[in-house]
């Protein structure tokens, strides 16, 4: 038989039956749209962590204090914590490395913050200048911490727009004195609102020289250095750098852990993947589910059809031509709910995208292909039993009953 | 041409066996005119069947064209089937969906023959077969008779060497009935080898040669 008259036999079959066609193109599309739907979604949410992580800052590296290991005999005690403290003079040091563009030692703690009559309780951060472009932190009104020696204080701050709007409400912030603690200091920025980013809202928060965050909470450790690597390549230089460099300070011992914006952005990145594949897994049973249909409407087929299979043998039809008739019928089946399923799956993504704009939904390649991959794949796995039967179906039973 | 040789053919109905043919031996020759005739159970569907490869026979050996086809697997004998053999049956056993001439199409369809190459059979069969007007018409818009004319039609597509009618008149009423024999009469005249399964005693007697059949065997043989 010709490929052209195969096609156009299944063609004409299909046709013949207009609403069971439609049934299971139905079945097949929606399984398709399911999975098409489904990838987009985790993959926009994937995207989205992966910006939300690029708004943290660039090529960042994050110094923290003591290591943790988990060691032998109880499963889950973290033993051998914070064996010393990490300094000023420590993340000093890192200018020896050249592979750090710059760096910020951190200071958090909690301050009440106190302006005229009214009061607030806002998380205090101790930092240096090169705070703001290692977060990539923007000011609005004024400017940011002053480019000084960090050893030295100053009285000094600059707060977050909401911290600025609670305190002082429509009046200027800037220039007036507010009183952390029992200190007082001058606020010289208020930063423009940039709103959550990971669990941090820059908006809530102030900001004073390193020195005067130190005396504030009285401690010199710090609790984080943020370092900023040179250039994407130089990331691990600058890790090893900084390993290095803590462990001479610190009588060669390895008591801090460095932890890459990249290895935290993987991790993520895994988890969000192993998720999607997971619940594409899912819809793609929705594919299996078809795949039953189909084997059910050609069963039926079967069953409806033996005087034209009985016909078409007595003709001269051979078992595998019977076989190749059924499987094109389900090839065009798959073929046409794929197509639809695609189109479908398309724009519910769009319409996803409508609704969250700041989300980017997009169904990734390998579930484009996959989807109408798997959706041909069950439709001639689920026709092997039918197809099988209307081949060996005996042409002279099938021809003699009514 | 078509040479039966001591073909036996036993069915198990009910854990009953019951012989459709024994020992059954038969000569048809390139040309002839032939009715089998019996009464129900007499075994002459179930020899129609093994003359046409339909049904395989439990012994004896069969040889078509000098070929032995006994010897050969399901798909060796659709394909000799398709090549040598066609079917005209009692209920047209027509493809609802298919127009007339797609009907006719389709054993050459089956053999893969170019279009070019059909649509030239096509034409001459149609004409042949005074279905040209009726060429675009599915089954359910034809008449009983014309619905045979097609089946014929589609039976000589291949240029076989036997057409195997069975009752092919069985459910047409008389007049329609002649012309559909006559139609296959033209068969026979054009050199056509014609083998009419019938209980009708009429058209019996138009044909050539007459089997009568017993009890799966062959008791009667005429010629004239």
């Amino acid at each position: 038989m010709r490929v052209a008259d195969v096609l156009q036999f299944a063609w004409q079959v299909l046709r013949g039956s207009v609403s069971r066609t439609l049934l299971i193109l139905l079945a097949m599309g929606i399984g398709v749209a399911a999975v098409v739907v489904v990838t987009a979604l985790g993959e926009g949410a994937r995207l989205y962590v992966a910006n939300q992580f690029g708004s943290l800052g660039s090529n960042l590296i994050i110094v923290l204090p003591g290591r943790s290991e988990t060691a032998g005999a109880m499963p889950g005690v973290l033993i051998g914590k914070t064996p010393r403290d990490m300094t000023l003079e420590d993340a000093l040091a890192l200018k020896r490395s050249h592979a750090i563009r710059r760096f910020a030692p951190l200071i958090v703690g909690a301050g009440d913050v106190r302006a005229g009559g009214r009061s607030r309780e806002t998380p205090v951060l101790g930092s240096t200048a090169d705070l703001m472009d290692i977060r990539h932190m923007e000011v609005a009104q004024g400017s940011f911490l002053p480019r000084v020696d960090p050893r030295h204080s100053q009285p000094v701050c600059v707060v977050g727009a909401k911290v600025a709007n609670e305190l002082f409400g429509s009046r200027s912030a800037l220039g007036e004195w507010v009183r952390i603690g029992d200190r007082r200091f001058r606020v010289i920025g208020i930063l423009s609102a940039q709103g959550q980013s990971l669990g941090f809202n820059t908006d809530e928060i102030v900001i004073v020289p390193l020195a005067a965050a130190q005396a504030l909470f009285n401690t010199e450790a710090l609790f984080r250095i943020l370092v900023e690597a040179k250039s994407r390549e130089q990331i691990s230089a600058a890790q090893s750098d900084v390993e290095d460099i803590m462990r001479l300070r610190h009588e060669g011992e390895r008591d801090v852990t460095v932890i890459t914006q990249d290895a935290v952005l993987a991790t993520f990145d895994r988890i969000l993947r192993a998720l999607t594949l997971t619940v594409a897994s899912i819809a793609a049973i929705s594919l299996a589910v078809a795949g039953i249909l189909i084997m059910n409407v050609m069963l039926i087929a079967v069953t409806q059809r033996r005087r034209e299979i009985g016909l078409l043998k007595a003709l001269g039809a051979t078992g595998p031509q019977i076989r190749l008739l059924f499987f094109t019928e389900a090839m065009l089946l798959a073929l046409g709910g794929a197509a639809a399923g695609l189109a479908v799956g398309q724009l519910g993504s769009n319409v996803a995208v409508q609704m969250y704009p700041t989300i980017p939904f997009q169904a990734p390649w390998w579930a484009l292909i996959a989807a109408p991959a798997i959706a041909m794949f069950t439709a001639v796995l689920f026709t092997l039993a039918p197809a099988r039967r209307a081949a060996q179906l005996d042409p002279v039973q099938a021809l003699s009953r009514r | 041409m078509i040479r039966l040789n001591g073909i036996a053919r036993t069915f198990l109905v009910g854990g009953e066996e019951v012989h459709a043919l024994r020992d059954v031996d038969l000569e048809i020759t390139h040309g002839e005119y032939l009715s089998i005739m019996g009464p129900s159970g007499s075994g002459k569907s179930t020899l129609l069947n093994i003359v046409g490869l339909l049904d395989r026979p439990d012994a004896g050996s069969y040889e078509l064209d000098g070929r032995k086809v006994t010897a050969l697997n399901d798909d060796e004998l659709a394909r000799v089937r398709r090549e040598k053999i066609g079917f005209v049956f009692q209920f047209f056993h027509l493809v609802p969906r298919l127009t007339a001439v797609q009907n006719i199409e389709l054993p050459m369809v089956l053999a893969g023959i170019d279009p070019a190459e059909r649509r030239r059979r096509l034409d001459r069969l149609l004409a042949e077969y005074g279905l040209e007007a009726r060429a675009g018409h599915r089954p359910d818009q034809l008449s009983g008779g014309q619905c045979q004319r097609v089946a014929i039609a589609r039976a000589m597509s291949m240029g076989p060497t036997v057409i195997l009618a069975d009752e092919p008149t069985g459910n047409l009423d008389r007049h329609t009935g002649q012309e559909v024999l006559s139609v296959l009469e033209r068969v026979h005249q054009n050199g056509g080898t014609v083998i009419i399964v019938t209980h009708d005693p009429e058209i019996g007697a138009r044909s050539h040669r007459r089997l009568r059949m017993l009890d799966g065997a062959i008791v009667g043989d005429e010629r004239g």
